[in-house]
């Protein structure tokens, strides 16, 4: 184990995938270190980030990873799909070919990544009232009809940032501990250095069924 | 290494939704709006020419065939690359006598070099203790690019400056010589030229050249006339124009509609006339370096961060954008799998970055691999943006001195290059005890302060792997 501050109860895996430019970086970069460049560089394969938050009184790592939305990059970052707990999958709520695109995205995440995977859908730049092209209602009802979460946010304004990044590590959370309560939990403590997919939530499956009926 | 799966369905079938076939006409291929049947038909055999002949540049081949035998020699090479390592050593040595003791018990000869570089990691180290937590730079977090830096340095070196000037004098400049000169490092006032003949651009014959620009420069305006003010491909258009506003956001120079457009234009036709590579993100930051060199010509002693572009005349910058063009697409040529299908060339050197260093530094190896560090992970950006986005503007510039004058192409050369960049952090890296430590210092290293000298620095350490290694795969596999 590290030092004290590295010290956490759950490690979880989560990417941030979407078409290029819909504010991936800029969201996470919001809520790892809450901070906002109005053109951020593009990203160039994946990048990584960390950032940990307290659910019931237990420490959860979240181990972000940030993908190129080029279509180029998709072979490269396809492969950090495994072992992922939860994706966050971002459109841009004024470009409508990003929403389209997410179906695309869908089933990218069926073809590579874990079955269980929790998938969040967000509409980002929310600021951008006046440019809007997706209703919200539209969105609310994909990502139900899909077994999605959804939620709104914007990184330039901080909307729901954090409430998004909580919610699905939140749920995540219940998941896994739902599942070592049954389980006999070994340890409270997933090593630093095994792999996040441990902590693959296998009831996730039923939870979503259980939402979009 | 994890290997990545391309796009097969369950049959075996690549599936068809993500890669999209290009829709409009590409270079090379028949003209679409030309009827299947004409083209085949012998007597339209003109036609079908007229509809293909976009493929070709007249004049490529000649100046290519030029530089076909010029070859640089490993001794010499290796000379130069000793000089470099010995002119550091010794501006090195006045430094460290002041401000480091430096460790005299073990140091003679030939581990002077070593030392050298040990202290300088540990100042790198006890600065970077201090500032880290305010300096350190994230990925998407915009760096001032310092081009100022530009102008700088080097241009006390006289003595180099007026061998390059006796060089160039000559009605036909000796490449093979002129290489060599570079390898180490170009001085400012005679870059842009320099680049323009190690790029195979600008012919060596001195008669040729005046001719050749005027053809090429008429040639660029002829290729955007044709596919950037017509219809244009909206992936490719619209790709480009999300990531060039994006690339330096806080640079005034780069912020100019002007300037962006220029690098649109560059950007969109060479993915056009690329097609097995189209655009891939990143290639954006490989055009900066020739814009900036070439501006800098253009607009001598001037600063560059603010300078605004409309100063120039139409001329200058159709000079500066055209040539951009022209070098940037030369200097892609060796690394072209670097941006085809699944990225195999990147792929490709990756693994045998993996493999290298395994070989050579087996405790840092073992050490990545314990904390699931994968090598794709951070080095992927390292080989598509050529350390781009590591290392600030002004030493990617001097670094390319190195590549353009890198005498088989600089494909091979760029993987020690990395595998030198990697071992350069081995004692900050081997400090961190896990996963993230690791992945946070390798996506960020503090290259804040790096000069000319840390480069010369690394493609000197570049060259002795090369050297010891490119030829000799076996040497020091010693588990096998």
């Amino acid at each position: 184990m590290g030092t004290r501050e590295d010290e956490y109860d759950y490690l979880f895996k989560v990417v941030l995938i979407g078409d290029s430019g819909v504010g991936k970086s800029s969201l996470l970069s919001r809520f790892t270190r809450n901070e906002f460049n109005l053109e951020s560089k593009s990203t160039i394969g994946v990048e990584f980030a960390t950032r940990s938050i307290e659910v019931d009184g237990k420490t959860i790592k979240a181990q972000i990873w940030d993908t190129a939305g080029q279509e180029r990059y998709r072979a490269i970052t396809s492969a950090y799909y495994r072992g992922a707990v939860g994706a966050l999958l971002v459109y841009d709520i004024a470009k409508h070919l990003s929403y389209e695109n997410v179906e695309r995205w869908l089933r990218e995440l069926r073809d590579h990544a874990d079955q269980n995977i929790l998938i969040m859908l967000v509409g980002n730049k929310s600021d951008l009232r006046h440019l809007r092209s997706i209703p919200t209602e539209e969105a609310k009802a994909f990502a139900e009809k899909n077994g999605l979460s959804f939620i709104e946010t914007s990184a330039l304004d901080s909307t729901n940032v954090e409430p998004a990044f909580q919610n699905i590590l939140t749920e995540i959370y219940r998941i896994v501990s739902q599942k070592q309560m049954r389980d006999q939990p070994e340890g409270d403590v997933i090593r630093p250095d095994a792999e996040p997919a441990d902590a693959r939530p296998s009831q996730a499956d039923s939870v979503r069924k259980q939402c979009c009926q | 290494m994890e290997s990545f799966q391309p796009e097969y369905d369950k049959n075996g079938v690549l599936s068809d939704t993500f890669w999209k076939t290009p829709q409009r006409a590409i270079p090379g291929r028949p003209c679409q709006r030309v009827g299947q049947s004409e083209v085949m038909s012998g007597s339209s055999y003109q036609q079908f020419q007229a509809s293909v002949n976009d493929a070709w540049d007249l004049g490529d081949d000649d100046i290519i065939s030029g530089i076909a035998e010029t070859r640089i020699s490993k001794a010499i090479s290796q000379t130069v690359a000793l000089n470099v390592i010995n002119s550091h050593r010794n501006s090195n040595k006045n430094v460290n006598k002041s401000d480091v003791k430096v460790e005299t018990d073990n140091v003679k000869s030939e581990n002077e070099a070593k030392v050298v570089k040990r202290n300088e990691v540990k100042k790198v180290g006890s600065g970077a203790g201090v500032s880290s937590g305010i300096m350190r730079p994230y990925p998407g977090r915009p760096r001032p690019v310092r081009l100022s830096a530009l102008t700088s340095r080097e241009e006390s070196n006289e003595s180099k400056l007026e061998r390059f000037q006796q060089l160039q004098e000559n009605a036909v400049v000796d490449l093979n010589e002129l290489k060599q000169l570079s390898w180490s490092g170009i001085p400012v006032k005679v870059r842009a030229i320099t680049w323009r003949l190690l790029a195979g651009y600008l012919p060596a014959n001195t008669e040729r050249r005046a001719e050749t620009l005027q053809r090429k420069r008429a040639d660029y305006k002829h290729l955007v006339r044709q596919y950037y003010d017509a219809e244009r491909d909206d992936d490719t258009y619209r790709q480009i124009h999300i990531d060039i506003p994006r690339m330096s956001p806080l640079v005034a120079l780069f912020q100019q509609s002007t300037v962006q457009v220029m690098f649109e234009r560059i950007l969109y036709i060479w993915a056009i006339r690329h097609p097995a590579s189209g655009y891939v993100q990143g290639i954006n930051d490989l055009v900066t370096p020739f814009f900036m060199v070439f501006l800098q010509e253009a607009a001598p002693g001037e600063e560059l961060d603010n300078f605004p572009l409309d100063k120039l005349t139409e001329e200058q910058r159709d000079i500066i954008e055209a040539d951009s063009f022209w070098c940037l697409s030369k200097f892609l040529d060796s690394i072209q799998d670097n941006y085809i299908f699944a990225q195999l060339g990147i792929q490709y050197k990756v693994n045998q970055l993996k493999e290298l260093i395994k070989r050579i530094d087996k405790p840092l190896h073992e050490h990545l691999q314990n904390h699931g560090v994968d090598y794709l992970q951070f080095s992927f950006r390292w080989m598509n943006n050529l350390l781009t986005r590591e290392i600030p503007l002004a030493c990617s510039i001097r670094l390319w001195d190195t590549y353009l004058a890198e005498s088989d192409g600089f494909a091979t050369f760029q993987l020690y290059v990395c595998a030198a960049f990697l071992l350069h952090w081995r004692e900050r890296l081997l400090l961190e005890r896990d996963f993230q430590g690791l992945m946070i210092l390798l996506q960020n290293v503090p290259t804040q302060n790096w000069t000319d000298s840390n480069i010369s620095m690394l493609v000197a350490e570049a060259y002795k792997l090369k050297f010891a290694f490119a030829d000799a795969p076996n040497h020091l596999q010693s588990d096998r």
